[in-house]
């Protein structure tokens, strides 16, 4: 059976937030996983202190990450579903995926 | 229900409910007028019918600085204290504030004159926290006015009035302390009573003390040798706070309590006050090493903040996608058994739990942010 790193959604309605899990793929989302890696809220925060400098700051959102035993999961096989697979490619983990289409 | 106001007047003059008592009032007056029902007379209340202008309300809208415009002939209050803002209720006695002045002066020693908050703290006789507070709060009125955001002035005006103020020193008058600023909170671990017996011929000082609260084992005779009062500690702590001892393991591993020498928030008073003692007629020797010694110390802070910051930062990447409307912030972390206990459910752990009640909803549950990132 395939290992999956995934995104298991917790929080409230409306008020979404993800542990970032390696779990059996054909396991249900809220089940207990092999193990949690990470977390991820899509929420975006505004920066705090924000002085007249870098008033003009995006909007960030966090991500929380145990690279060692991502990079573990990743080297036995664990295969990332699209959304983990964007924010390992940002954490470096992985090669970004090749879009089907093309930014204007 | 109250009237609906249409007219747009500029908040800059009063605070809302001020404002809207006033017009409720003038409103009222006029319906009384109206009805050709003259305004009965309340007794106690000033201004006579002829000082009154013909609205009647007017005459309460401006009064003379220090003094109510109602309230006149009240024998039994004492109006003249400003502790109590409302003579009528003698449980309300107000601490005194901050004069404009004074807060200004304080901005422009951190800010413009880059001296530390610990040493403004000592000359203006005000808590280190509360600086900090008035330097963030100027620094947010500076940013409003030069966005040409009204200032509720008269409203300030008016409370600053009503309340005891601490005003700024002039130049060579002694300065009123504001407040008591080397307040040492009780620390729970000395809330029990132990017994400890120590034969005479040994010494036990407040570090011993310290030791025996927090159930650490005696300090050896060599590093007892060095410490000739507990005030020497303060600096080697200041300089490494990691040099603390803990005692415990696992979640009651706990820091060794030290002597009340080392956590006053001013340590160096007492070194201070030491030197005094050891050089009674030279005063200039004595500032110099107080100056030294708050320089080193200010030194030390600063590397040490900068250090953590640095720590801070590697633990973060931060990543700007090209044409996303977000930035991404992407920490470190590290799901071991040390970190989110054996069976991954340790409630200080990152991520949500599995099979545990969140008990966001439980009472007494503080959800707003208790404190402010510096």
């Amino acid at each position: 059976m395939v290992v999956r790193i995934r995104l298991a959604r917790f929080g409230n309605k409306h008020s979404p937030f993800f542990n970032i899990v390696v779990a059996q793929a054909r396991s249900a989302r809220g089940s207990k996983p092999l193990e949690v890696i990470g977390t991820y809220n899509p929420i975006p925060k505004l920066p705090t202190n924000l002085y007249d400098e870098n008033a003009k700051a995006r909007p960030y959102k966090e991500i929380a990450l145990d690279r060692a035993r991502a990079k573990y999961w990743l080297g036995v096989g664990a295969q990332p579903s699209d959304p983990v697979w964007k924010l390992m490619s940002m954490a470096g983990l992985v090669e970004e995926k090749p879009t089907t289409y093309h930014k204007a | 229900m109250a009237p609906r106001i249409q007219t747009r007047v500029s908040n800059a003059l009063l605070p809302l409910p001020h404002f809207l008592h006033i017009l409720i009032l003038i409103l009222l007056n006029s319906l009384i007028m109206l009805f050709t029902i003259p305004f009965p007379p309340i007794l106690g209340y000033g201004r006579s019918p002829d000082q009154a202008s013909p609205t009647n309300g007017a005459a309460y809208k401006h009064h003379i600085p220090g003094e109510t415009n109602y309230l006149k002939d009240a024998r039994d209050m004492d109006l003249t204290d400003t502790t109590r803002p409302f003579p009528n209720n003698r449980n309300f006695i107000s601490e005194s504030v901050l004069s404009e002045d004074l807060r200004n002066e304080v901005y422009v020693r951190v800010v413009e004159k880059k001296k530390s908050l610990r040493a403004v703290s000592v000359e203006l006789g005000i808590d280190m926290k509360r600086i900090a507070a008035v330097v963030r709060l100027v620094e947010l009125e500076r940013r409003q006015k030069s966005q040409g955001k009204p200032m509720a002035l008269p409203y300030a005006r008016a409370v600053h009035e009503m309340i005891p103020v601490t005003p700024l020193a002039e130049q060579g008058e002694r300065p009123t302390f504001h407040e008591p600023i080397n307040d040492l909170p009780v620390h729970p671990s000395t809330g029990s009573q132990i017994f400890y017996p120590v034969p005479e011929s040994r010494s036990f000082t407040r570090v011993d003390a310290g030791r025996v609260f927090s159930g650490a084992p005696a300090m050896e005779n060599e590093r007892k040798e060095k410490i000739s009062h507990p005030s020497d500690l303060a600096e080697e702590v200041m300089q490494n706070p990691g040099s603390i001892e803990w005692v415990g393991k696992g979640a009651n591993a706990r820091q060794v309590l030290q002597p009340a020498d080392v956590r006053i928030p001013h340590p160096q008073l007492v070194q201070l006050e030491r030197d005094r003692m050891a050089h009674p007629n030279e005063r200039r020797v004595v500032a110099d090493l107080h100056a030294q010694r708050l320089k080193r110390q200010e030194e030390a802070e600063k590397k040490r903040r900068e250090r953590a910051q640095e720590r801070r930062e590697k633990s973060v990447k931060h990543v700007e996608p090209v044409g996303g409307r977000f930035d991404y912030r992407i920490q470190d972390a590290v799901f071991t058994k040390e970190t989110v206990g054996v069976d991954g459910r340790a409630p200080w752990a990152p991520g949500r739990r599995y099979g545990v009640p969140t008990n966001d909803r439980t009472r007494g549950t503080v959800k707003i942010p208790t404190r402010v990132e510096a």
